[in-house]
């Protein structure tokens, strides 16, 4: 009697053993994870939302944060970065693609005329956010403060108030009108839902913003990996980055 | 010799489990770095800033509440009032507040829109680092000065009084001396919270060398780019705090012995 | 002199008492009865709903006025019951808090005989020492009124007696009004100079201890009130017992301990009465003291009997006991006692 209960609470159980595990058994639809930049939540959200190949788990980060969890062996399947060079120190991958691109723009409160080109941000009294520079949106805006003649980059440089560890930092900031401007994606002010205007920078100072796609090679589900990275650059993946503001590659 | 009993051992085995699931990730910070890694990843001038910031930002946060805080509790310790409870209540919300909603909160006070017509005068200062730090420090400090003023003995302040010292003299002389202890465990309570705060004064003050980016601001930072610095830097930032838990404890101790 | 008034709230107190100066009233009464609450009032530690207070001629509280000095303006020296010694500060220190004189509280200590341990710390000190401390702390400032709560209640049996002893002689050099509350009668009779019981917030009965003693108001004042006080000298004789000379005459035996002046203290309800004339008989109790009676009080199917035997005295016996003896005033009789039935305090 007993050995016949045993055995069934076993047979019930190793059933839900290995229902967590695997996509070998038919029917069961596989989960990505993906790890992308906070930059990308919108445009992400809608793709992922209408892949059909798999459940699709999204985990937004800074772009170097994700990038050293990746190196350090966390379980993500899909890697997505706003600089294509973090993907050489996230371990082994493979189908790397740049499948977006973005512009870095100057960001100011909407209705705000304080700062109404990227001149008026060596002003004195004016206050800017800025990306640190160990953060991609960093290493960008000083790419684009390199461009600048040096007494410009200085006086800018004095009116930074704040180097935010990630974009969304720089938004943030820019919202509550702790600063004039800061310099953030496109995207940013894109999906800021009108409280953010943007103020362009022209296109010889302004760094090519890219955005790198990897799968990680130690993933348990090479081929749905493959399908999602590739089909940023399809038309599902165009459309959903384009409405998120960013461009194509 | 008498058999342990199996309820003494299942204590034993949760404190040994506790005490290593606490210990570890300490342990593992030292350990993943040599020494030298350690030492030279401090000639980085950024991380010595952050920590001088932390240390001059969480101090004048403590000397904040220990001058602010101190009378308060005292009143919550000796008087009962209607209303009371609510009081400590609200003393006590940045415990249960997470560090970023109390940021939120301190932006919709403090920011330029905010309530309070500050304008920019906090976001993005030191001053605002500090405001943060004693924003979320406070209950700490509050809580343990006015358990420590509750067990101070009720008939040492009544015969202050009989013997011609006011209210405020009974305060100074008797209360704070006899509670001095307690004081001493919040302040150390109090500066360790401060010293650690990273989500309010993220979102409250920003992040700039030298102005705003405490210690654990400047960890984050290099938490990405630069592990080998976020690991130094985490580590020099834990024996700081290990040494001034250790110094209040030392100092209470021996005020106990007097 | 010292006037104190007071209702508090309902059925902790209401009661009034006069003490005048150089003189001590001991308030007894069973916990609760409102004696910690009285000491409060007068030292202005709490306020009643209506009272009035006046010391030496200085209105300290009086509600019809409005007038409610806090404590640190009324000069009152205050003994609480655990000494509430500052435990940070050293014995010269609690003594010097008030007064803001160290010279002064020099020597206040040495008169107490604690000149040596100054520098001592209350926990370093032993509880008499710390009594002595406490109260030299409250005589410090030189107060209107001396108020004792429980002195005496935080010592063992030991130091108490010696303890009691330096009290009254502190109290009768006082030249201030001294108020004592106790739960103890047998100490409000040694260290009082009137005492009044004190129940459910109401004096119930005052007047001299003795007085209490022999003419019981109540029932519950004849057990609450019930011990009797001689004084005499003593000196150990054989057997290990102890004979004492009674002032006014007669002699006493004890089991206990005692030389020199002492107090004798033992309850009513332990003497026993026999009409004088009886002849001796062998008996164990080793007492026998010729008394005339000066009072019979029916408290509650027992009779109170006053008696006069050099010392004011009182005896319980039944009802039906002293109709039999035909007890009246003015009647002799012999009380006696069990040598074991009274116990000797260094007075």
């Amino acid at each position: 009697m007993r050995a016949n209960k045993l055995g069934a609470a076993l047979a019930i159980a190793s059933l839900g053993l290995t229902g967590c595990g695997g996509d070998a058994l038919e029917g069961k639809r596989p989960e990505l994870r993906v790890g992308a930049a906070t930059s990308l939540k919108s445009a992400l959200t809608e793709y992922a939302g209408a892949f059909g190949q798999a459940g699709v788990r999204l985990s937004f980060a800074g772009s170097d944060e994700l990038t050293a969890q990746a190196a350090s062996g966390a379980p993500i399947d899909v890697l997505l970065v706003a600089d294509p060079g973090l993907l050489d120190r996230a371990g082994a991958i493979e189908a790397r693609t740049v499948f977006a691109t973005n512009a870095l723009v100057i960001a100011v409160p909407a209705g705000s005329d304080e700062v109404r080109s990227y001149r008026d941000l060596s002003r004195p009294g004016i206050r800017v956010a800025s990306g640190s520079q160990r953060s991609p949106i960093g290493r960008y805006t000083r790419r684009f403060l390199d461009a600048l003649p040096a007494p410009e980059r200085a006086a800018i440089a004095r009116n930074i108030r704040t180097e935010e560890p990630d974009a969304a930092g720089v938004v943030g900031k820019v919202t509550v009108k702790a600063v004039d401007a800061g310099i953030v994606y496109a995207s940013d002010v894109t999906t800021s839902q009108g409280r953010l205007e943007a103020i362009p920078i022209p296109g010889d100072l302004g760094p090519g913003v890219a955005y790198g796609a990897a799968v990680l090679r130690r993933t348990s589900h090479p081929d749905e990996a493959r399908a999602f990275v590739a089909g940023l650059r399809g038309q599902a993946g165009t459309a959903a980055l384009q409405r998120a503001g960013l461009q194509r590659p | 010799m008498s058999a342990v009993s199996p309820f003494r051992v299942v204590a034993a085995g949760a404190l040994a489990l506790l005490v290593a699931f606490l210990a570890l990730p300490v342990v593992a910070i030292f350990v993943e770095q040599s020494p030298g890694e350690l030492i030279g990843a401090l000639d980085d001038p950024g991380a010595l800033d952050a920590l001088w910031l932390s240390l001059q930002t969480s101090l004048a946060a403590v000397v904040i509440l220990v001058v602010v805080g101190t009378p308060a509790a005292w009143l919550l310790a000796t008087r009962r009032f209607r209303g009371h409870a609510l009081l400590v209540t609200v003393l006590e919300l940045p415990l249960v507040l997470p560090p970023a909603v109390a940021g939120i909160a301190l932006l919709a006070c403090f920011s330029a829109d905010g309530l309070l017509p500050t304008g920019n005068l906090l976001v993005l200062q030191t001053a605002g680092v500090i405001v943060a730090l004693t924003f979320v420090a406070a209950p700490f400090y509050l809580r343990a000065a006015q358990a420590a003023f509750e067990s101070v003995d009720r008939s040492w302040l009544d015969a202050s009084r009989t013997l011609g010292a006011g209210e405020a003299r009974t305060f100074a002389r008797i209360a704070i001396p006899a509670a001095l202890p307690g004081l001493i465990a919040g302040v150390a309570l109090g500066w360790g919270r401060a010293l650690g705060e990273f989500g309010a004064t993220l979102m409250f003050a920003g992040s700039f060398r030298g102005i705003t980016q405490t210690a654990p601001l400047a960890i984050y930072e290099r938490f990405g780019t630069d592990f080998t610095g976020a690991l130094a830097l985490s580590a020099v930032l834990i024996v700081l705090s290990a040494a001034l838990l250790l110094t209040v404890k030392s100092g209470v101790a021996r005020l106990g012995t007097r | 002199m010292l006037h104190a008034s007071a209702r508090a709230e309902p059925g902790d107190l209401d009661a009034a008492v006069d003490v005048p100066a150089g003189t001590c009233l001991a308030v007894a009464g069973p916990s609760g009865a409102g004696k910690t609450t009285l000491v409060r009032v007068i030292a202005g530690l709490h306020r009643p709903l209506t009272g009035r207070v006046e010391v030496g001629g200085t209105t300290w509280l009086d509600s019809a006025s409005k007038t409610d000095l806090p404590p640190e303006r009324r000069r009152c020296g205050v003994v609480f019951q655990d000494h509430a010694l500052f435990g940070h500060m050293s014995a010269l220190d609690n003594v010097a808090y008030g007064s803001h004189d160290r010279r002064g509280a020099h020597d206040l200590l040495e008169r107490f005989g604690l000149a040596a341990r100054e520098h001592a710390k209350p926990r370093e000190l032993s509880g008499g020492e710390r009594q002595r401390v406490a109260l030299a702390r409250a005589l410090a400032r030189a107060p209107q009124v001396l108020l004792l709560d429980e002195p005496l209640s935080a010592l063992d049996a030991t130091t108490r007696a010696s303890a009691t002893r330096e009290l009254q002689a502190v109290l009768a050099d006082l030249a201030v009004p001294s108020l004592l509350v106790t739960h103890d009668f047998a100490e409000a009779a040694l260290i009082g100079d009137r005492v009044a019981v004190l129940d459910g917030g109401r004096i119930v009965q005052e007047g001299m201890a003795a007085e209490l003693a022999a003419r019981p108001a109540s029932a519950f004042i004849a057990d609450f009130t019930g011990a009797v006080v001689l004084y005499g000298s003593a000196r150990s004789v054989a057997d290990g017992l102890t004979e004492i000379a009674l002032d006014g005459g007669g002699t006493l035996v004890s089991v206990h301990p005692g030389a020199g002046r002492v107090a004798v203290t033992l309850y009513p309800w332990e003497i026993s009465l026999e009409p004088a004339d009886t002849a001796l008989h062998a008996t164990s109790a080793r007492n026998r003291l010729a008394a005339r009676v000066t009072s019979v009080t029916e408290v509650g199917g027992r009779v109170r009997v006053g008696l006069d035997a050099g010392q004011p005295l009182a005896a319980e016996v039944t009802a039906p006991a002293a109709r039999e003896l035909g007890l009246a005033p003015g009647v002799l009789v012999a009380a006696t006692f069990k040598a074991a039935a009274t116990r000797v305090v260094p007075g």
